[in-house]
């Protein structure tokens, strides 16, 4: 209350009084908020001597720091303070720790590789990293794939091929898996019988006669399925046709399903409407060569390389 | 008492103040119910409901357009036309312009929301709305321009208030802003869909001279505006220092224009640009603090109402909030602090804690005192005004820290490399990382929300409380007459 009083009795209101009450103090500005005013201008000064700052004809003034980089062509440079430039020396950062691992990648073989215990610790960053930023988003974050749209890396069914050498094909260029749509050559009945024959290939609940039939059909030239399937149902991995014996299923959703009219419809919709969607695509030219391998070896090593 | 206010009606136009004062709280209600919708959908995408038209996307403008142009705005006009009247001890200069501004801005909500959910949008922050609607806004607000003018120019005070200076500011800039910011060649005369005159790294940039200013002009000059008019009159004390006041709105009014790039470090943006927007970011924090302090040491000497009276409260905690975020704001925009926040969570929480923290705060507070006046009656709960103001604080306490930690958290799982050279996390990681704060997010949404119903419901207790009392001071009246 003193304190009030000793404000109303040294400092004056500016004399205006706006509706009624509304006045204004005239005391002086806050010392402490001058100075640190002041305090900041000689901050940001010092900022723009630093950093690029001040347009100046068609250029700018630079500022004092400089980031050194080594750029693409292996030499080292030096240049006033740039994001480009900083991205550049972080990567070389980067690239340091990772070059003697990627180095010795390049001369050994994938055998080579994998027994290496050295090897394992980078391959498991490095080959993490690279699947969660490239392939993860189809195959998902453990490689366990998606029933209907993305193959399942990690059980030991291979659509075209498990070994090192296979993976690095397919990791190389891509692939693209096709099936004609049967519905636009069979009738629904004959698609039925396939579907109940496909079915009983894997021990799924069937109606045998169907299968029977289908059967027939499968291994017959209307239908013909034992060109890509084999006579033996068991798949084709030069040309990505799945074995269809071990009931593990990619595009026909048949674990989801409830019942066995359920599984044997979702087989049915397979040959009926065929496929186009099985595709992934090259990365060839996106990965390095190195950076292929280290995949090819860290899927191999997801559960089901061969 | 009641005949001074009667006669107060008549010398000003209150009925535009009380149109754009309850749209205000019903935009509150809406935008914030949907933004609490995009917070959970964050954290339980289910809501997504695998339609376009519930996508996060697309609510999102709904949300930030009611919030910031439905209650913000509404809660402009209905404290400028209320304080430049008073202050200038005279009525708007025309009745027709002011209702013109309220439905033609109600218009625009409306319009902008529903173009939004069906897809339309111009993809420029805070300025989704397509070219329609851009010109729309340009006539109302040019309309709002002339009628503030005019009205201070009919004044009968000889001196301008400071609150009208910064409504002033916001007014001016505002109108700057939107014509820059949306110049765009429409595809075909009746086609929704334009193309901005700008291409590349200067498209970007004056988006975000725009989206900063708005920032400064919209949120912070406008609602210094209001703190200037709503602040003493509250507290029954004078304005600390009229020449504090001066500089710092010189200061804020010529600082504020040069810090847009600051949004864009790290970007094809030159790092000049950038880099002289960062320091003048730097340069801008003590202009800003001028408004905080000036509403601060208003209050000196008079404490004890902090105890006593909960509408100053929220103008209190307003001020501490527009302090926190002012200082906040100009670190973001280091170019080194900024390689950490950009993208992140950290940005959201910011413009959150400045958003809910000052902006809603200040507008509850000033509302608060101006509603039961309108309607010539007092609060009709004082203790549902305690309820939302502790309702609000905790929402704003839980929303801020859930952004600073997740935003954070993000910040340190994208950058980090482990021994060999390889990124630690991908993204997805850091997206699962994330969950437990964007439910918290959305937890403190609710309580602000809940907060704003309560007092949407005390003030339209408020509002039938006033329209009562004056049918029954009526009536004792005609009784009277009646009886000589």
């Amino acid at each position: 209350m003193s304190e009030q009083k000793l404000q109303s009795q040294t400092v004056q209101t500016t004399g205006h009084a706006w509706d009624g009450d509304l006045q204004e103090y005239n005391n002086p500005l806050p010392v402490w908020w001058v100075y640190t005013f002041y305090a900041t201008v000689i901050f940001s000064l010092i900022y723009w001597t630093i950093y690029p700052s001040w347009p100046l004809g068609k250029g700018w003034i630079g500022g004092v720091s400089n980031i050194t980089y080594v750029n693409s062509a292996g030499e080292t440079k030096t240049h006033s303070w740039n994001t480009r430039a900083l991205l550049v020396a972080d990567m070389n950062q980067a690239a340091v720790a990772q070059k003697p691992y990627f180095d010795k990648i390049q001369a050994m073989s994938y055998e080579q590789i994998a027994k290496d215990p050295e090897m394992s610790g980078f391959i498991l960053s490095a080959g993490r990293s690279l699947f969660a930023e490239n392939c993860a988003a189809c195959h998902q974050a453990g490689g366990q794939g998606v029933v209907g749209f993305f193959p399942n890396l990690t059980d030991d069914d291979w659509l075209y091929g498990g070994s090192y050498e296979k993976v690095h094909e397919t990791l190389m260029g891509g692939r693209r898996g096709y099936m004609p749509a049967f519905g636009e050559v069979l009738n629904g009945e004959q698609i039925d019988q396939l579907a109940n024959y496909v079915a009983s290939l894997s021990g799924i609940e069937h109606d045998a006669a169907k299968a029977g039939a289908g059967d027939m059909l499968f291994h017959s030239e209307t239908a013909a399925c034992f060109y890509c399937h084999t006579a033996g149902a068991t798949g084709r991995q030069d040309i990505g046709a799945p074995n269809l014996t071990d009931n593990i299923w990619l595009w026909a959703d048949v674990p989801a399903a409830g019942t066995a009219e359920g599984k044997v419809a979702a087989i049915r919709s397979v040959i009926n409407n065929g496929l186009n969607k099985g595709v992934m695509p090259a990365w060839s030219g996106r990965l390095s060569p190195e950076q292929i391998k280290v995949l090819a070896v860290y899927v191999h090593e997801l559960g089901g390389g061969q | 008492m009641a005949v001074t206010t009667y006669s107060g009606a008549e010398q000003y136009n209150f009925d535009i103040v009380k149109k754009f004062a309850v749209m205000s709280l019903v935009w509150a209600v809406i935008g914030m119910f949907v933004g609490v919708y995009i917070a959970s959908e964050l954290a339980w995408p289910f809501l997504n409901f695998d339609s376009p038209y519930f996508s996060f996307g697309r609510f999102r403008p709904v949300h930030t357009t009611s919030v910031i142009f439905g209650f913000g705005g509404s809660a402009l006009f209905a404290t400028s036309y209320y304080v430049v009247q008073r202050t200038c001890q005279t009525r708007l200069i025309s009745d027709g312009m002011a209702s013109f501004t309220f439905w033609g801005w109600m218009a625009i909500i409306v319009l902008a929301d529903i173009s939004y959910v069906l897809g339309y949008t111009q993809a420029r922050e805070y300025a989704e709305m397509e070219w329609p609607i851009d010109i729309l806004i340009e006539v109302v607000w040019v309309t709002y321009l002339i009628l503030f003018v005019g009205t201070i120019m009919r004044r009968k005070q000889p001196h301008i208030y400071v609150a009208n200076w910064f409504y002033l500011a916001f007014i001016l800039a505002t109108a700057l802003l939107h014509t820059f910011n949306n110049l765009a060649m429409p595809i075909d005369l009746f086609s929704m869909k334009s193309y901005s005159l700008f291409a590349g790294t200067q498209d970007a940039m004056t988006q975000w001279w725009y989206g900063h200013n708005a920032v400064g002009f919209f949120l912070t000059a406008a609602f210094l505006g209001m703190m200037y008019y709503f602040v003493p009159k509250q507290a029954g004390r004078p304005i600390y220092s009229y020449r504090l006041s001066i500089v710092h709105f010189w200061a804020l009014s010529f600082m504020y224009m040069w810090v847009g790039a600051h949004h864009l470090h790290w970007t094809a943006l030159p790092d000049w640009t950038s880099g002289l927007a960062a320091a003048f970011s730097i340069l801008l924090l003590m202009p800003s603090w001028g408004g905080m302090i000036n509403g601060i040491m208003t209050l000196s000497g008079a404490w004890d109402k902090l105890r006593t009276d909960p509408v100053m409260r929220f103008m209190i905690v307003a001020l501490s909030f527009y302090g926190m975020s002012t200082f906040e704001g100009p670190m973001m925009s280091l170019k080194e602090v900024n390689a950490l926040s950009h993208y992140t969570d950290w940005t959201v929480g910011h413009v959150h804690s400045g958003a809910l923290g000052w902006v809603a705060m200040i507008s509850f507070g000033s509302l608060y005192h101006m509603m039961p006046k309108l309607w010539d009656t007092k609060i009709y709960s004082n203790r549902l005004v305690e309820a939302h103001f502790w309702l609000a604080t905790i929402g704003i306490v839980l929303y801020i820290v859930a952004m600073w930690i997740s935003g954070i958290t993000q910040g340190l799982m994208w950058r980090s490399f482990d021994e060999f050279g390889n990124l630690q996390y991908s993204f997805v990681e850091s997206v699962v990382a994330m969950m437990p704060f964007y439910a918290m997010r959305a937890i403190g949404g609710m309580f602000f929300l809940t907060g704003t119903v309560l007092m949407t419901y005390n003030m339209f207790m408020t509002i039938r409380q006033g329209k009562r009392e004056s049918a029954a001071l009526d009536a004792k009246m005609a009784a009277k007459m009646a009886h000589a």
